[in-house]
């Protein structure tokens, strides 16, 4: 008998035996690979189409009309919103509501008519150099595509907003410290409960008058101020190595970090209710980092997604305050521009503590 | 205070079909230590665990302290202390944090957490330890800490689910020592075990199996129970010189209804009217020395063991 190999058939059945009774663990490493598959696939799409473009047409003309039908036929383009005024056009810019906006000047039919070539103004959101680039080249070779009925290729000017050196580092590090900052917290709080549990502590606080809102809040308070020390220090070496400056209020991000914190907290709170052990909340929590990295609109734009990642992307808290962070450190938006995410934000923080804060007392009996 | 610390009446927990605990009635008188018995999986947690106000009955109810289970948990979970068989607290505290935070969480604050601090950690004589970390004591140490912290509110009433399991003979002593001393001041203790020479030192003792309260009383009136010793029937003791073999032997003779081994004797239940001389003739055949017999009580294992066993008997039939 080989020394060295003794043994092997033995110990080869009995894991197959431990990884029968442990149906969780293999599920999850089939599935792992099937889901990566469908999230990188989806989600890794760099050849932008869709962007959400508003028009300011002050031509109302079939010429106008044409033109604008001319770029939605290119599929680059997709005609959300139809507004008055070019100020309209750069706050909604500035929300985030779209990325570029169309303004047609007055007299564009009769410039036509005249053989001049018209002028279109376009306004960029220049904060997503994925976006804008690719935008800016299909602005500009639109006219060469279209089927042009006699019409004079217009002089299209472009003004890129917020980043108008279309800087990579202005887009990436903002969503990067977003990433960061949920990895962290979620991997923090998924460990604590789960611990508690395995070691017989959690017995020994429900029978003592501790609330369990108390216990479930009272663990993400400490763990807040190392999220938001680790806030400060990302925005802080970002400034500081790559430049990249807040260019809205940073009071302001500090406290809209609040509802986030808290949403990814409570995030880690409910796997920590959900796994046995802290091996499966290792689990848990490595689940929920490439959907995060993929579906968040960090890597690629969302709106390349399928209607049920995109669905996905709209839980994970990391979605809403990349957002935030986008809109107040690269576009310098104030509040009311964000107020839909930050009330997302809300939400989600708010089921996920109510579902742990029952899912837990569910398991405690 | 009312002279019982618990009152059980009807308490019963169903998880689905399954009956966990089984419509048991009894009473703990105050200052007592009550022995609460019974094998793995019998239903001890869980009545303890609806008896702390953790989980609700189906049906029946329990006053403890004066408190209804049902109506008022957290009053229950503020009177009571409690102490698991596995070590809970925090292992990478120290001794004085694990204190400090268990006063906290029962609202002790300034001068009076100070004040039971110092009181559990010299009644459990754990001062040399502050500093070190829970994780690091040794298993006495570790359940004197446990204990502490289960006193630091000054409960009237701790439950104890088995505190001695996996510690060495001289904690044991120690930490049964400490029982003896709060029970002396006028604390109410529940008990489970499994070891018999502890549940010999409860005033009293309850023994459920199969969910089912089988048997209540002071261990020397368990004893006494006609089932243990059926009427017609007595009990001797035989030294031996091989007990494993003159064990087996007699286990082979009709007139055993039960035998077994303590130290190196045999503990033997037979008929009355069965001499002496017949064990010692069936050792002699199986070539066993034998020496002396006298006759003996019987012991709790023995009247817990012939409980079960009618019991089960019962059951298959």
């Amino acid at each position: 008998m080989n020394g060295l190999l003794y043994g092997l058939r033995d110990i080869v059945i009995k894991e197959t035996l431990h990884i029968r009774r442990d149906p969780a663990t293999l599920v999850m490493a089939l599935m792992l690979p099937l889901i990566q598959l469908i999230l990188f696939g989806y989600a890794l799409d760099f050849d932008v189409r869709h962007i959400r473009t508003a028009v300011v047409d002050y031509d109302h003309s079939r010429e106008s009309r044409a033109y604008i039908d001319g770029l939605r036929n290119t599929h680059y383009f997709d005609i959300v919103a139809d507004l008055p005024t070019p100020d309209a056009a750069y706050d909604a810019l500035r929300r985030g509501d779209e990325r570029v906006a169309i303004v047609i000047a007055p007299g564009f039919a009769r410039d036509v008519a005249a053989g001049r070539r018209p002028v279109v103004r376009i306004l960029l959101d220049g904060s997503d150099s994925q976006v804008a680039n690719p935008a800016r080249s299909a602005l500009m070779n639109a006219p060469n595509q279209m089927p042009t009925q006699g019409l004079t290729a217009p002089d299209v000017r472009v003004d890129v907003l917020f980043n108008p050196d279309v800087r990579t580092q202005v887009y990436t590090i903002p969503g990067l410290v977003c990433v960061l900052l949920q990895l962290i917290t979620v991997s923090l709080t998924s460990f604590s409960l789960v611990r508690e549990r395995e070691q017989g502590t959690l017995e020994q606080l429900m029978v003592s008058p501790v609330g369990r809102l108390g216990l479930m809040v009272g663990k993400l308070v400490p763990y807040s101020v190392i999220a938001f020390f680790e806030l400060g220090a990302v925005l802080g070496l970002g400034y500081l190595i790559f430049d990249v400056r807040v260019a809205g209020s940073v009071l302001l991000l500090f406290m809209l970090a609040i509802p986030f914190i808290l949403a990814a907290l409570a995030l880690g709170l409910f796997i920590s209710t959900i796994a046995e052990n802290q091996a499966q909340a290792l689990q848990f929590t490595l689940l929920t980092v490439l959907p995060s990295i993929l579906l968040s609109g960090y890597i690629s734009p969302r709106e390349n997604l399928p209607g049920p990642l995109y669905i996905l992307s709209e839980i994970l808290p990391v979605t809403h305050f990349i957002q935030i962070c986008r809109a107040i450190a690269v576009r310098g938006a104030g509040l009311w521009d964000v107020m839909p995410s930050v009330l997302a934000l809300i939400a989600i923080a708010t089921v996920l503590i109510v579902a742990s804060t029952t899912r837990f007392r569910k398991s405690v009996s | 205070m009312s002279a019982n610390a618990i009152e059980i009446e009807g308490l019963t927990k169903r998880f689905g079909n399954f009956t966990a605990v089984d419509n048991l009635s009894f009473q703990v008188a105050s200052g007592t230590i009550f022995g609460f018995l019974g094998p793995n999986g019998s239903g001890k947690s869980t009545c303890i665990r609806m008896l702390c106000g953790l989980l609700q009955p189906t049906s029946g109810t329990a006053r403890v302290n004066g408190h209804d289970i049902r109506q008022d948990p957290e009053a229950i979970k503020r009177s009571i202390g409690y102490m698991n068989q596995s070590f809970s607290l925090y292992r990478d505290l120290t001794v004085m944090e694990n204190l400090t935070f268990f006063g906290g969480i029962y609202g002790l604050r300034g001068d009076d957490l100070t004040r039971r601090r110092q009181s559990v950690i010299d009644l459990v004589g754990i001062g040399d330890y502050l500093d070190r970390r829970a994780g690091q004591l040794s298993g006495g140490w570790r359940q004197r800490l446990a204990l502490a912290a289960a006193l630091i509110h000054e409960p009237q009433l701790v439950f104890l689910d088995e505190p001695t399991a996996g510690i060495d003979p001289v904690a044991r002593r120690e930490l049964w020592d400490l029982l003896f001393d709060l029970a002396a001041a006028g604390k109410t203790l529940f008990v489970t075990t499994h070891y018999m020479d502890e549940a010999e030192r409860c005033n009293e003792i309850a023994y459920i199996y199969l969910s089912k309260l089988m048997v209540q009383g002071t261990p020397a009136e368990l004893k006494q129970l006609p089932d243990v010793s059926p009427e017609g029937t007595r009990r001797i003791a035989i030294a031996a010189a091989s007990p494993p073999k003159a064990l087996v032997a007699l286990k082979k003779e009709p007139f055993a209804l039960d035998a077994t081994l303590v130290e190196a004797e045999i503990h033997l239940l037979m008929p009355s009217d069965t001499l002496d001389q017949a064990a010692l003739d069936a050792l002699a055949k199986a070539g066993v020395e034998s020496g002396k017999v006298r006759p003996i009580d019987p012991s709790l294992e023995d009247v817990f063991v012939t409980i079960t066993r009618k019991l089960a008997k019962e059951n298959h039939q």
